[in-house]
């Protein structure tokens, strides 16, 4: 796919201040006073979860690789940014981000496999018609203005995994934490290899147990800030048996023109999702289910 | 903003062609004046948006470069894409027709093509795109001897096609000799096979490797540039349309073939058209190529025709934007 991340529409359209996005959202949220206090609903960072559990079901229905459900991620936030979640059925429009990610993914799944799966998956709320999907596609290709090619942290890291020597389970955990990272805000935020680096930086210099998500609450309850992951990484040097190794990366990381407060942001911010991760839960699951479920139902979506 | 651009802001004129999934139109933009190529994509419930469109629009949307054909505007209406691209006077095929002497250019405008031809390809390879399917129809001219790279729509998403959905035959003439052989793994290599397709056609007037099935068009290549053999391309007996069968032809001289070339343009043209897929030149190897060394005082002295003179007129029917 087209490689210079520099000159593509990810960068040149598509990346945000936390700030502007947030402002996007608030805007977005006002347009229609009524209906946003007729139909609440949960916090983004809770629905982002409920969005990312449901796009991994119907993607696992179809077998669909990583990266096509990542950028089917990116897509369901990008389009969230340009049309308010309330004026959307929530469950046509991750359906239609997988469909249209498969084709730019070059995988691409027939039109009616995706609709019978997304029924089977939700059977309440996607339209049996395939061309309500088909409309949605074009709905969605026009908000993010044809800008389809998505750059993913992926391909950083296995360029980063020869120059840092990783193993092949810290590659492997670092691709889990990149996968974690979309499920929150960060590939609106900061470029791909930000995200890669910052996955690296948790997986071997951080070094945490895993058990959810990618990690264990040990890392949760981390409290990351530069100073504190400046210290870590010195700590990391000197007690994980100084391996050489792992000097190699604090020394790549020290040597780098890396921007360490991107890296300290990307982190926290991974750290924050695995709290709200934690506190979830099978609740927090029903009561997304539940207003979102209200909302396509007395809305007519 | 793209999305919020009305049709109506173009006058539709004459139609330029049917592309392998969309009606060409002519058309002017109503305030500027501008002379623009309007590619309409009808929408099919059944299929959504064609996947070979959004792979062309995505790819046109970040691809941004002087020898590859710009992607103005997407407008979304009802029932209907339509693609508004930078107008392009005509195709490299209906210039050799109207330009040439039977169909053959002259060696100063070759030269420029070809070297238009090749900072495309280099342009597409660096950002790993493969265009796939290269020939003089989907190089676009303009009168002021401009050529570029366009239909990136074809067969991006399900490999090499064989067929278009009208059913007309997608031509073989510029397939490089690993895809005929059934090669899954072929590369940016694909593409420079073509450019030497191209550029000894731009010679002659004529097509250099004209085959009109699969095993024809093997053998078409192989009468000229011999045939292979586990000797010469280790591992060519692992390609799944490689046959022992093979008629065995001794490897000609492309000067034969191809007398009007000049010695360094000749080896250019020979490691352009290497049948092993590895031993050809890159398309940034080739821009540094002695053969070009001439081109910057070419230019000086106004030698290129197609820099040289006015419009020329004559339909640009079945372009292929």
């Amino acid at each position: 796919m087209a490689a210079n991340y520099w000159a593509s529409s990810q960068r040149l359209h598509w990346q945000m201040s936390r700030a502007k996005l947030a402002e996007t959202r608030r805007a977005l949220d006002a347009m229609d006073e009524k209906v946003f206090q007729d139909f609440p609903l949960p916090h983004y960072r809770l629905l982002s979860i409920y969005f990312n559990q449901q796009l991994i079901r119907l993607g696992r229905r179809m077998q669909t690789r990583q990266q096509a459900l990542a950028t089917a991620q990116l897509y369901v936030r990008r389009f969230y940014t340009k049309v308010a979640i309330r004026d959307t059925n929530p469950y046509l429009v991750l359906a239609t981000c997988l469909y249209l990610a498969l084709k730019i993914e070059e995988c691409p799944q027939h039109i009616r496999i995706v609709v019978n799966e997304a029924r089977t998956c939700w059977p309440e709320y996607m339209p049996a018609d395939t061309a309500k999907l088909a409309e949605c596609e074009f709905w969605l290709i026009s908000e993010m203005n044809s800008f389809l090619i998505v750059h993913h942290p992926y391909r950083t890291l296995r360029e980063l995994k020869i120059t840092l020597k990783l193993t092949d389970s810290e590659e492997e955990t670092a691709s889990q934490v990149i996968n974690d990272s979309c499920v929150t805000d960060l590939p609106l935020l900061y470029p791909p290899h930000v995200i890669a680096v910052t996955a690296i930086f948790l997986t071997v210099v951080l070094k945490p147990s895993s058990s959810m998500g990618a990690f264990g609450s040990s890392v949760s309850n981390l409290r990351v800030s530069s100073a504190a992951a400046a210290a870590a990484a010195a700590a990391a040097a000197n007690t994980m048996n100084a391996q050489e190794r792992l000097q190699h990366v604090v020394n790549w990381f020290a040597n780098s023109k890396v921007d360490m407060e991107a890296i300290i942001d990307c982190t926290q911010e991974i750290i924050s999702l695995y709290e709200v991760w934690e506190s979830y839960s099978a609740t927090g699951e029903k009561s997304c289910r539940e207003m979102l479920g209200r909302l396509v139902k007395q809305r007519g979506l | 903003m793209d999305s919020k651009r009305h049709p109506s802001s173009f006058q539709q004129l004459e139609k330029l062609g049917e592309g392998t999934y969309a009606t060409v139109f002519k058309g002017r933009n109503r305030q500027t004046n501008e002379l623009v190529a309007l590619k309409e994509i009808h929408l099919d419930s059944e299929e959504g948006t064609p996947s070979t469109a959004i792979r062309e629009i995505s790819l046109m949307k970040e691809l941004k470069h002087e020898n590859i054909v710009s992607l103005h505007d997407v407008i979304h209406t009802e029932s209907k894409l339509m693609l508004v691209f930078e107008y392009m006077d005509r195709d490299l095929k209906k210039y050799m027709d109207l330009r040439g002497d039977r169909g053959a250019l002259d060696y100063p405008t070759i030269k420029s093509f070809t070297h238009q031809l090749l900072q495309g390809i280099a342009f597409c390879h660096e950002n790993r795109v493969l265009h796939r399917d290269l020939k003089p129809q989907n190089l676009l001219i303009n009168n002021k001897g401009q050529l570029k790279l366009a239909d990136f729509g074809l067969a991006r998403a399900f490999g090499i096609p064989v067929n278009t959905f009208s059913n007309e035959v997608v031509t073989l003439w510029y397939r490089a000799p690993d895809v005929l052989l059934g090669s899954r793994t072929y590369n940016t290599s694909i593409d420079i096979w073509s450019a030497g397709c191209i550029m000894a056609e731009m010679y002659t007037g004529r097509p250099l490797f004209p085959g009109t099935t699969n095993e024809d068009q093997l053998q078409k290549i192989f009468r000229l540039m011999g045939t292979p053999s586990e000797r010469t391309w280790p591992g060519i007996s692992m390609y799944p349309e490689y046959r022992t069968s093979f008629p065995v032809y001794a490897t000609q001289e492309l000067r034969m073939i191809l007398p009007q070339v000049d010695q360094l343009g000749l080896d250019l043209l020979n490691r352009m058209l290497q049948l092993r897929p590895e031993m050809r030149i890159s398309a940034k190897d080739a821009l540094r190529h002695r053969w070009f060394e001439d081109l910057p005082d070419l230019r000086k002295r106004g030698m290129i025709q197609a820099e040289r003179r006015g419009p020329v007129s004559g339909g640009s029917m079945g372009m292929g934007y």
